[in-house]
């Protein structure tokens, strides 16, 4: 029972954080739109997208019930087919992290207080208000802070991840675990998963994932896209509607397509191509990307899990029935996963190197929030492995807080500088 | 430009499809074309039996337990050649299809694929085996093979001073093989279906061959391509796959590990998906299908080859072609594609 100080104290903070919250918005969206020239006409929609709101207002279709996911393991497909909608709730906002921290012990990872922050003070995407909150047991941090739902009063969902994915143990666990989480759904959203309603699900989502390879396809060109845009598109597929996703992100596409015939390009030919990968920029936290591509850079690839890790990868059905659905659609979430929550992760480096070659890449710039030990951990063995096909790499650290970018500038500045130095030397 | 074009057809084709006639093809060949005067030899990669009366050619096996059905001077003696001479015919016919011949000729396997069609069609579930156990049962098949090649020279020859084996053994393998007992069953024969009672080993072999074609059809009926896992050709196939022209590639590099293409496998090979580092992946129950080409999504990253020349690849929009694409009406409702073809139908009406 919450007594009326408590109360008053929490409608204060949520007042304030809110406040925080838009100030914080509308300075990121400012340096992403009006800081950079010549913006495409096709962001707009994504742009608008992230606009602050009036509180309360919820930008989601009633009469659906909200599932929250809190990563990139909850299967989307199930949620669509049950008629209800998947939103991604990881924060991005340093506003709602003070919050969090609140409930959590000083050296934790910035993402996980301000998720846990934001949910306590119902700052979510689109003033979403969850029927229920998946909680995916991929890193430690996530996984605990789950038990912290009773102290914020929300339940979480426990969604089992197993630690290792390359044994057929863990792929049978898996797929039980997901089988599970189907009752759960249909006992949440009072429907039943249907097999014609899965198919049309599993083909809208190849939708946007074939829209997203298709957008991912024309970033291996000069550039005509930044990454700061790149990065919107993706963190807008955290709660957009996935239809209207797939559809402005084709529009998005041909404009870029029309972009790469005219030789438009957003930056010049010397431009350093970057690599982005490491803990996941979320919107609003978007100030590594913003400040390598105003000290003149360019993001061509994220390997992340607000990006390309989290809608690329496919479902292949042999016999379209709910027997053989259901576990396609888990061998997707589990299978092509480069999450560093796994061991071994030998698929992350294989896909960075990939990527190294199809898009070019001068650099690697590998991004790790102040108390996440696992990004923390596996940058080592990938900056080895990159350095021996002499690619460079910058570790840095941050955490959510604005204030300190000043060592940050410095020394992106001088990576860019040693990889233009590189360019000119070829 | 031209050529360019043919290759995207191909890739974005929908190959299962085309799998379906040829087998569907191949079947009546292989079961009536004996009807048709087809004389194709006796030497065949598939289980073309002769004990069937429409058969157009008789399976390799039968022929080599009749060859290695005597004794060891024989077998040294120049008229030993004529084993040799039948094993390159073998390979002639082998190395062209590789173990495509399982996969689009073989009408013991279309019969199975046709059962599998019939589960789908009742809405049930196949079965899934327990990795560790099943990965030591696909052993029996070079067990099968290697038996089927000593029992017939212990019939005419003593190993180690051990008695000979009855000659109710001749041809061991054809015995308990399905394909004696179903094919001549299409046409219209059922008399393969006895047991004979001249002495215990025929009884033993004969009721152990009605055993075996009943688990057959079972088998298959809950597990996609069950019989092959056991199949002493396909044993003897891999033998010589490495040197076949027909290939299966894979670029490690280029793949994710998702796994699509083991899951639409339908004799569940794993390596397909978690082995990065073979180019030839065809495994030794690949039946060369290609489902798993169909179902990779990565530009690419597994490639069916003839000798270098590439025929069939992966392919971002090949793979969106046949698993992207949606009939569902109210879906193309949404996106207005339904009643823009509907315009477009009264427009040309007009």
């Amino acid at each position: 029972m919450i007594n009326a100080t408590d109360q008053d104290r929490y409608n204060r903070l949520k007042k304030t954080s809110t406040i925080h919250y838009n100030m914080e918005v509308n300075k990121v969206l400012s340096e992403i739109i009006d800081d950079f020239p010549d913006t495409l006409s096709g962001m707009e929609y994504f742009y608008n997208k992230f606009k602050p709101l009036e509180a309360g207002e919820s930008i989601y279709p009633k009469g659906k019930k909200l599932i929250a996911s809190m990563c990139i393991h909850v299967p989307v497909e199930l949620i669509y087919a049950l008629d209800a909608i998947p939103v991604r709730i990881c924060s991005g906002a340093y506003s709602a992290d003070t919050a969090g921290s609140d409930f959590l012990p000083a050296k934790i990872c910035p993402m996980v207080k301000s998720t846990l922050g934001a949910l306590y003070l119902d700052m979510l995407p689109g003033n979403a208000n969850p029927d229920l909150i998946i909680n995916p047991t991929t890193c430690d941090q996530k996984k605990k802070m789950g038990e912290m739902g009773e102290e914020i009063g929300k339940e979480f969902y426990v969604l089992e991840v197993p630690p290792s994915k390359d044994s057929e143990e863990a792929r049978q666990y898996w797929q039980r675990t997901v089988k599970k989480l189907v009752k759960k759904l249909e006992k949440v959203t009072g429907n039943k998963l249907s097999r014609r309603k899965l198919k049309r699900s599993i083909k809208a989502v190849a939708q946007a994932q074939s829209e997203f390879r298709r957008f991912m396809r024309l970033r291996k060109n000069a550039p005509v896209i930044f990454g700061k845009d790149a990065l919107l598109v993706t963190n807008s597929y955290f709660f957009d509607d996935i239809s209207n996703w797939t559809e402005k992100l084709s529009i998005l596409n041909d404009e870029l397509e029309e972009r790469i015939e005219k030789e438009a390009t957003v930056t010049g030919p010397r431009t350093p191509r970057i690599l982005l990968t490491g803990s996941p920029s979320i919107f609003p936290n978007m100030r590594t990307p913003i400040l390598l591509e105003k000290l003149g850079g360019v993001i061509v690839y994220e390997e992340f899990c607000s990006s390309s890790r989290m809608i690329s990868d496919t479902v292949a059905v042999d016999e379209w029935f709910l027997y053989d659905m259901v576990p396609a659609v888990a061998d997707r979430y589990l299978k092509p996963s480069t999450c560093p929550n796994f061991t071994p992760n030998d698929d992350r480096i294989r896909k960075i190197l990939l990527a190294m070659e199809d898009y070019k890449v001068d650099g690697v710039v590998y991004q790790t929030f102040t108390g996440c030990q696992l990004y923390d951990m596996e940058s080592r063995k990938i900056s080895k492995e990159l350095e021996k096909f002499g690619y460079p790499v910058l570790n840095i650290e941050l955490d959510y807080n604005p204030k300190d970018s000043g060592q940050l500038t410095t020394r992106l500045e001088a990576f860019l500088e040693s990889l233009k130095e590189n360019k000119r030397k070829k | 430009m031209q050529k360019f074009k043919i290759k995207k057809y191909i890739d974005n084709s929908n190959v299962s499809r085309f799998r379906f006639w040829i087998q569907l093809v191949s079947f009546f060949i292989f079961v009536y074309g004996g009807y048709f005067f087809i004389e194709i030899g006796s030497r065949l990669p598939v289980f073309s039996c002769p004990y069937a009366s429409g058969s157009p050619g008789g399976c390799y096996l039968i022929g080599v337990q009749h060859e290695l059905n005597s004794t060891w001077s024989t077998i040294f003696s120049p008229r030993g050649i004529s084993i040799l001479k039948s094993l390159g015919i073998f390979f002639i016919f082998f190395i062209f299809l590789n173990k495509a011949w399982c996969g689009y000729v073989c009408p013991l396997g279309t019969l199975q694929d046709w059962i599998t069609k019939l589960r789908k069609f009742m809405g049930f579930s196949f079965v899934r085996y327990d990795e560790m156990s099943f990965k030591k049962l696909k052993k029996i098949k070079y067990l099968i093979l290697v038996l089927l090649i000593l029992i017939p020279l212990a019939i005419n020859n003593s190993f180690f001073g051990l008695p000979v084996l009855p000659h109710g053994m001749h041809t061991p393998f054809c015995q308990i093989c399905p394909a004696r007992i179903i094919l001549p069953l299409f046409n219209g024969d059922m008399s393969q279906i006895f047991v004979d009672f001249t002495d215990t080993t025929t009884i033993i072999m004969t009721s152990l061959g009605l055993m075996v074609a009943a688990i057959f059809l079972v088998g298959s009926f809950v597990k996609k391509r069950f019989f092959c896992f056991f199949c002493p050709m396909s044993a003897l196939q891999f033998l010589f796959s490495k040197i076949a022209i027909l290939r299966l590639i894979k670029d490690g590099d280029k793949c994710t590990r998702c796994g699509n293409c083991s899951r639409v496998c339908d004799v569940g090979i794993t390596e397909i998906a978690d082995d990065v580092l073979s180019k030839n992946i065809v495994k030794d129950d690949c039946m060369m299908c290609f489902k798993c080409v169909e179902a990779c999504p990565e530009e690419g990253a597994l490639k069916v080859k003839v000798v270098n020349f590439d025929i069939f690849s992966a392919t971002e929009e090949g793979f969106f072609k046949r698993y992207g694409e949606t009939d569902d009406p109210e879906h193309l409702k949404k996106h207005g594609l339904l009643n823009s073809n509907e315009e477009s139908k009264k427009e040309n009406n007009d």
